[in-house]
């Protein structure tokens, strides 16, 4: 590895910064009185607060999982801080409304939230630690008869409506930090697209964490209506501590008959500096659910923060025909963790799962793909195509591939490739000699590398992903 | 010599809550050596690996690396200690080898003398511990037992019921011409019976030699016709581990063959140690038992070595099998080439595990494996995970898996050109597994094995 490659890899975290608000927080610690206390802070309808109970108590009877490739100290659940928000008016009635410093804030990570700087065809809602502080075009797609709203927005306007989906995906009892954020998830999106209906725009969600100990815990539902359509998008960034802080997301999808979901994610939480001190903890649960015949899910992530990143975008395939969709790329560096992959479970017949997914791991990084691919016996004529591939810069890296093929009935066809390789000398050597230095070499390699997956980004972010993804390794080639 | 153990091998059935009766539940059989040195050497190891077996436990399905087989049924089985039956030589006729002039048989895991044979030029060395020269008898220690992975506990087990070892000892710069043939048979009887059998074999440095390592079940195969009703009775339990060396630029070409009985319970450990520029060849072929595990280790100990690992499993019934192999490459230059395939009909269930490790030592190192699984029938079921774990960069590893039926089209057109369906069909799986088969070095032995498939 020369010096160039070395610098490539190691730009800092241009949003590290802290803004300063007064916000309004609990104590820390968590017990039933703080999932009282978060519950009625949020006005939430009473089937809430027994869905969160059950959901706490479920997870105290549980154990923390140990089994993935990651390692870290334990966490202890009651330094964290579960609810912090910052301090404001009663209601927001419109924009202009909103805390300023809190705009600015958004405006300093490339997120106008204001009327004439808005992204043009991009909602967002905006998630400040653990609250919405707004959200974009809520009445040109009102029109159209979206709901695009913060989920604590949507338990109040629409509560049948979620409580029908929540937890419907990704029950209470699924897994130990699923069951964490049921108990005490402050805030996130909720998006309903009705039948027949082509979302006009993009949804996007910026997620920010703020204060220094909370955790953040937040809760995303889409559901797709009968022959509907959306393409949702979330970012996440935080600033620069010491300290660890846990990130527990839940994400739920629902397609229906012959809806269509894409769902991209461009991840940098904060990940710690060179030699690991601090950064997130990134233990998201991910799943969609293909309920509807001809229905189609399709993940994109591009994972480039966290201290330690674990997670497994999934596809419950039930509806015949139906599809889902795995690209991903994740990028780690220094001493960044990922166990990342998805989970293709083929229930209905015709069932068809793609996944192409990218490691790039630098420093003494460790990326490890996990990944399932399960045919049921009466998913007759289910079809699988996945490729992992994984490059590997520096003699510190480490690249694994867990890929589980579990196929039960015979009319299946499942393909699994992997293979791993690093920039070779020969490579580089060709690009010099045709007058290209060795740093625009490395990241064209690797933008090369990765297109498959930007190609299903939407195009904004597409650039603003390869750019990440360059500046990320920015040090690291030579 | 030192092999570095590649994190995880040993954790596996190792609990704190110790299980007792482990040690009495598979009957040890005393030590059937005379030389009093021998006695007291066997004797310690037996002592060290009891102690292991009496800190674990037979797995369960919530241990990973046993996650789709399910020992419920074997732990369910009383066993007995082997029976002093034996056959005669006219019953193993069919078994023998024309190519090969040496064999050693075992009869449920005994050494049988009057039915093995060796020919072979003065110095090479393959016989039972008792037939070991005395000068062997200090080096034995070296390479008995010393292998990584010996913590595992059916291997812990084997150890501790050591009564007898097949050894084959290939000195300096000799090359064996004809294939050595090491025969396990078990014979059925009433009552459920263990055998623990154990092979090592050590190739020191230039030398060469092809090994044909056969598990046979004699009811079930050599007298098929008269004790056809039997079949079902043939319970057996075979805990077989074979420990291979190799030093210098030897090359060893190992032939696996197991074809139990198909109500047998089968374990069995191949671990390998490579050394520097060594060649090793690996062709396992499952058909038998209901229950089978074959647990493939190789542990690289110097640069440059070369690994095949061919692996053909084919089995129909309610029969599982499962292949576990590991690739603990640890020096720069190494290649290794692995190829797995699976034909599974009726309710079976095939699964395999392919680990390689390429920590950042082995630079340069080139690794491929591909896993590939036919299923034959709706029930059938395969489980397959193959697994890399990479640290060095400047490596090519790649690793693929396939899972399909047979393909239509391809039948259609061997229908097209006058082959009924079930000819066509057989003519497929066959080609599928002749790739495999056909890796094994002995003629006789293809045909034997091509004509098993095609049933």
């Amino acid at each position: 590895m020369s010096a160039t490659v070395k610098t490539l890899v190691n730009q800092p975290y241009k949003y590290g910064f802290v803004t300063d608000i007064e916000a309004d927080t609990i104590p820390r610690g968590l017990s039933e009185d703080v999932i009282r206390l978060i519950s009625a802070k949020k006005e939430e309808p009473e089937f809430m607060l027994e869905f969160r109970l059950k959901a706490f108590r479920q997870w105290q009877k549980m154990t923390e999982p140990a089994w993935s490739n990651v390692k870290y100290p334990p966490i202890n659940y009651q330094d964290i801080i579960y609810y912090s928000a910052p301090k404001k008016k009663p209601k927001l009635n419109s924009l202009e409304e909103v805390d300023p410093t809190l705009l600015e804030t958004f405006e300093k990570l490339g997120i106008p939230l204001s009327e004439q700087k808005r992204l043009s065809n991009v909602a967002v809602d905006a998630i400040f630690d653990s609250v919405s502080v707004a959200t974009t075009f809520k009445e040109k797609l009102a029109e159209e008869g979206v709901i695009f709203c913060s989920i604590s927005e949507a338990l109040r306007e629409y509560p049948e409506l979620v409580q029908k989906y929540l937890g419907s995906v990704v029950p209470i009892a699924d897994n130990y930090f699923a069951a964490l954020n049921s108990a005490v998830f402050s805030d996130g999106s909720f998006v309903y697209v009705p039948k027949n209906t082509k979302c006009p725009m993009e949804l996007s969600t910026y997620f920010r964490i703020n204060s220094g100990d909370t955790g953040q815990f937040e809760r995303t539902l889409i559901v797709a209506e009968e022959g509907s359509y959306v393409s949702y998008l979330e970012g996440c960034t935080a600033p620069m501590y010491d300290t660890n802080q846990l990130h527990a997301a839940v994400v739920e999808l629902v397609a229906l008959d012959n809806a269509e979901i894409k769902y991209s994610t461009v991840q940098n939480w904060y990940a710690g500096d060179e030699n690991g001190k601090g950064g997130i903890y990134n233990f998201v649960t991910k799943r969609g659910l293909c309920q509807g015949v001809n229905s189609k899910i399709s993940w994109t992530q591009v994972e480039t923060g966290s201290a330690i990143t674990w997670k497994y975008p999934s596809c419950v395939l039930v509806g015949d025909n139906s599809v889902g969709e795995f690209y991903s790329v994740a990028l780690t560096n220094n001493m960044q963790q990922a166990d990342t992959g998805t989970k293709m479970v083929h229930v209905g017949k015709n069932t068809r799962s793609t996944i192409v997914s990218k490691g790039i791991s630098a420093g003494r990084s460790s990326n490890s793909y996990r990944g399932l691919v399960k045919v049921s016996p009466n998913a007759k004529g289910a079809r699988n195509y996945s490729q992992c591939d994984s490059m590997l810069i520096g003699d510190n890296a480490h690249a694994n591939t867990f890929p589980y093929i579990q196929v039960q009935n015979n009319t299946a066809r499942v393909e699994h490739e992997a293979s791993t390789s690093k920039i070779g000398e020969e490579q580089l050597f060709y690009f010099s000699q045709r007058g290209i230095s060795a740093e625009d070499a490395v990241s064209m390699m690797i933008s090369g590398f990765c297109k498959d997956v930007f190609n299903q980004l939407p195009m904004e972010f597409a650039v603003e992903a390869d750019r990440l993804l360059s500046l990320k390794l920015e040090g690291s080639v030579g | 010599m030192s092999i570095q153990v590649t994190p995880d091998l040993n954790q596996v059935g190792v609990v704190s809550s110790v299980d007792t009766e482990l040690l009495s539940l598979y009957q040890t059989q005393s030590i059937a050596v005379q030389e009093p040195e021998l006695v007291s050497l066997l004797q310690a190891i037996r002592d060290r690996a009891a102690e292991t077996v009496q800190q674990s436990k037979i797995p369960t399905t919530r241990d990973e690396e046993w996650r789709f087989t399910d020992l419920s049924a074997l732990k369910s089985v009383n066993f007995q200690a082997a029976s002093s039956s034996k056959p005669n030589l006219a019953a193993l006729e069919s078994l023998l080898l024309p190519e090969a002039r040496s064999r050693l048989v075992f009869v449920n895991g005994v050494y049988a003398p009057d039915l093995s044979a060796v020919t072979l030029p003065d110095g090479i060395i393959a016989s039972n511990l008792d037939g070991l020269p005395p000068a062997y008898h200090s080096q034995i220690k070296k390479y008995l037992a010393q292998l990584p992975g010996a913590q595992e506990v059916f291997t812990a087990l084997n150890t501790a019921a050591i009564a007898d070892v097949a050894i084959v000892w290939i000195p300096k710069n000799i090359v064996v011409e004809t294939p050595i043939h090491l025969l396990f048979i078990s014979t059925a009887s009433n009552t459920p019976i263990v055998s623990q059998p154990r092979c090592l074999v050590v190739a020191e440095s230039n030398s060469s030699v092809t090994l044909i390592e056969d598990y046979f079940n004699q009811m079930t195969n050599l007298e098929a016709e008269e004790t056809e009703a039997e079949v079902g009775e043939a319970v057996y339990f075979t805990n077989a581990v074979t420990e291979i060396w190799l030093a210098e630029n030897a090359q060893v070409n190992h032939t696996r063959i197991e074809r139990d009985s198909p109500e047998a319970f089968h374990i069995g450990k191949t671990a390998i140690a490579q050394a520097r520029d060594s060649r090793y060849t690996c062709t396992a072929i499952t058909l038998g038992a209901k229950l089978s595990r074959h647990n493939l280790e190789i542990f690289q100990t110097g640069e440059q070595t070369q690994t095949i690992l061919n692996g053909l499993t084919k089995i129909s019934g309610n029969q599982l099998a499962d292949t576990h192999s590991t690739l603990a490459l640890n020096h720069p230059y190494g290649t290794s080439l692995q190829q797995h395939k699976c034909i599974v009909g009726d309710r079976a269930h095939a699964v395999f595990n392919g680990k390689i490790f390429v920590p950042k030592p082995a630079q340069q190192t080139d690794a491929a494996q591909l896993n590939r699984n036919l299923l034959l029938s709706p029930k059938a079921r395969v489980d397959t995970k193959p697994q890399l774990e990479i640290t060095a960069d400047n490596v090519k590893c790649a690793h693929g898996a396939t899972v399909s039926q047979l393909d239509d089209d391809e039948v259609f057109y061997l229908q097209s050109r006058g082959l009924n369906a079930t000819d066509a069909r057989n003519l497929l799986v066959n080609a599928f597994a002749a790739e495999i088969i056909n890796q094994i070095p002995i003629p006789s032995l293809q045909q034997t094995l091509l004509k098993t498939i095609n049933l």
